[in-house]
Parts: C-alpha cells; structure tokens; sequence
C-alpha cells in the first residue's frame, strides 16, 4: 500500500516538474490581433504601415495619370533610420504585392539603384531578348519610383518609456515630381518592470 | 479605533473620488450645424455577439464613395458610449462580385483606441476594383498588454 503511495506521488511530481518546464509554442496569425507587441518594429506594424500607405495611395489616384497601364514602378532606396536592424522588404513587398492586386502598377524587378538588378537573371534575359530581336524603340522606362525612410524617435518620462516609428514614403514621376507622398506614426509606450525593463 | 477610522474612511472616499473622476476623460466636439457634404449613407446588417464592445465601440453608420481609380471607398463611423478610454481592433474583408473573398496583403487586425464620447471615423479603400462589398469586423483588444 505505502508502495502505491509512493510510486503515484512519484509519478505526479515527475509530472509536474517536466510538465512546469515545458514550453509552450503555438501558431499565431501573423495579421491576427494575438502577435507579441514590444517596443521594437514588430511584424505587424509593417502590416499596419502597408495598409495605410496602400489605401492612401489608391485613394489619390496617383497611379492613374500615366499613358500606358498599369503604370511600372522601381523600387528606389528606402532608409533604415532606426536602431534596429531590419529589412525594408517587410514593408516594400506588402506595397507591391498589393499594387500588383490591384492593377494599377507593376514593379520591374530588372532596375535597381547602380544598376544593380533585383532579379540578374531577368535582366539577363531581357538585355539578350533585346539583342536578338534587333529592338529599335528603347527600354521602357518606369513611370515612377518608390522611395521612403523609416525613423525612430525614442522618448522618457518617469518610468514611462515611448518609442516612436515614422514610416515614409515617396512615388516619384519620371519628371522628379513627388505625386504622392504620406507618412504613417506608429507609438508604443511601455512602463519600466520592477527588474530590468 | 474610532481614530483610525476618522481618518482611513474619508481618506479611501477621497481616493476613490480621485480615482473615478482621473480616469475618466471625455471629448467634446463642435462642428458646422449644416453640414455641406452629402453622405452616401449606406444600409448595414448587423451581428452583435460581443454586447460588452458594442457600448464601447457603437457603429453610427456606414458611407461609402469612390475614388478617382475606381475603387471603392469605406468609412464607418464609431462612437464609444463609455466615459474612459477604449482600445479595439477591426479587420476589413473584401468581396468580389461573386461573393469570393479578395485575398490581400493589407488585410489586418488593426488597433485602434477611442476616447470617452469620442466618434471616430474608419476609413478603407478596397484592394481591387473588382471587390465589390465588403465586412468589417470589431474585437475587443486580446493581448494582456
């Protein structure tokens, strides 16, 4: 009897102790309302930047004052002013996704700043189909280019910490007229723990 | 003993007064009297399961428009009926003309916050000119944040 005891009182312990430590990772919907928030660029603040941007965007009607539709978009440089090491394409890719749904625009993936190409390989093929086919017009040339910058503000008040993000971003005609341009400000506060922060 | 409760019950009274009153901040608002702008006020259907959000997050009404590309245009009209500051999260899905979901990037739980009485506007712009309707969903905030 005290043997049963023992063994089920084992048992529940070893339990408890494995199951205590255990992690517990699930699934989250990266554009669902149950992503971690910190004060750092999350996932979905690109998300929130990309939304605002793209609804501004199609409002103004920017893209449609162009002869040939879908207008045909470069990717210019967009600036990582923050203290934080990320990639511009969280942001650009959803804008151009988006674009590209909508049909109004279409990214050339053949440019790119100093001549660099986004896809060589594309490049290569179009600078080859262009030779054999003894093309007299020249190269279609985009109708506008994307540019943008990302800033971080940080502020303190008390044990109040606030970060802010200003995500900026400019289409720009082939004349170097900016037609459109807008800025989303996001801003988290976060209150200093008892132990670190 | 009657000392002590001299002093702790005002002092308790005069904290939750404090307390009531510091975490309850209002918006008052003006406008023009007649309005100039027409809205295109648009019938909706509702499905309230949350009742505890719909107090803070009433919908007032729905217009729409279109924008110079074709594609049309949302905004909705909330108000928080509560006294204090709300925080929400809504999410726009867009129809085509045969009641398919259009699949984009933008599609988002978005958070926002509301103060006391204030009214807020949601605007959206659908992500194609093919997506014809649209529904919006409201969520309490979920994160512990």
């Amino acid at each position: 009897m005290k043997l049963n005891i023992y063994s089920i009182l084992l048992t529940v312990s070893t339990l408890l102790i494995f199951g205590g430590c255990a992690t517990h990772t699930r699934y989250v919907e990266t554009t669902g309302p149950r992503t971690i928030v910190t004060t750092d660029i999350n996932i979905q603040d690109f998300s929130y930047a990309a939304e605002d941007m793209i609804k501004s965007l199609l409002a103004s009607g920017s893209l449609d004052k162009t002869q040939r539709q879908p207008a045909m978009l470069a990717i210019s440089r967009i600036i990582n002013n923050t203290t934080q090491q990320i990639d511009t394409d969280l942001l650009i890719k959803k804008i151009r996704v988006a674009l590209n749904q909508s049909g109004k625009a279409l990214t050339t993936t053949t440019m790119g700043i100093g001549g660099i190409a986004e896809d060589p390989l594309a490049q290569g093929i179009q600078q080859e189909k262009e030779f054999y086919t003894d093309k007299k017009e020249p190269q279609r040339l985009p109708d506008f280019t994307l540019s943008g910058k990302i800033i971080e503000k940080r502020d303190r008040q008390n044990e109040v910490r606030q970060v802010s993000y200003a995500f900026q971003l400019s289409l720009t005609n082939n004349d170097g007229l900016a037609v459109w341009e807008d800025e989303k400000e996001i801003s988290k506060q976060s209150k200093r723990g008892v132990i670190g922060w | 003993m009657k000392m002590t409760t001299r002093v702790i019950v005002p002092a308790c009274l005069l904290a939750s007064t404090l307390f009531v009153f510091t975490s309850c901040t209002t918006v008052n608002t003006v406008e023009r009297a007649t309005p100039i702008g027409t809205k295109q006020v648009i019938a909706d259907k509702r499905v309230i399961t949350d009742s505890t959000l719909n107090k803070k997050v009433s919908i007032v009404g729905m217009n729409e428009g279109m924008t110079p590309g074709g594609f049309l245009q949302v905004q909705i009209e909330v108000l928080n009926r509560k006294n204090s500051m709300q925080t929400f999260s809504y999410r726009f899905e867009w129809f085509d003309m045969n009641g398919m979901l259009v699949d984009t990037p933008t599609s988002v739980w978005i958070p926002r916050q509301i103060e006391g009485q204030e009214t807020l506007t949601i605007t959206a712009v659908a992500p194609t000119t093919t997506a014809k309707d649209f529904r919006v969903k409201f969520m309490e905030n979920v994160r512990n944040d």
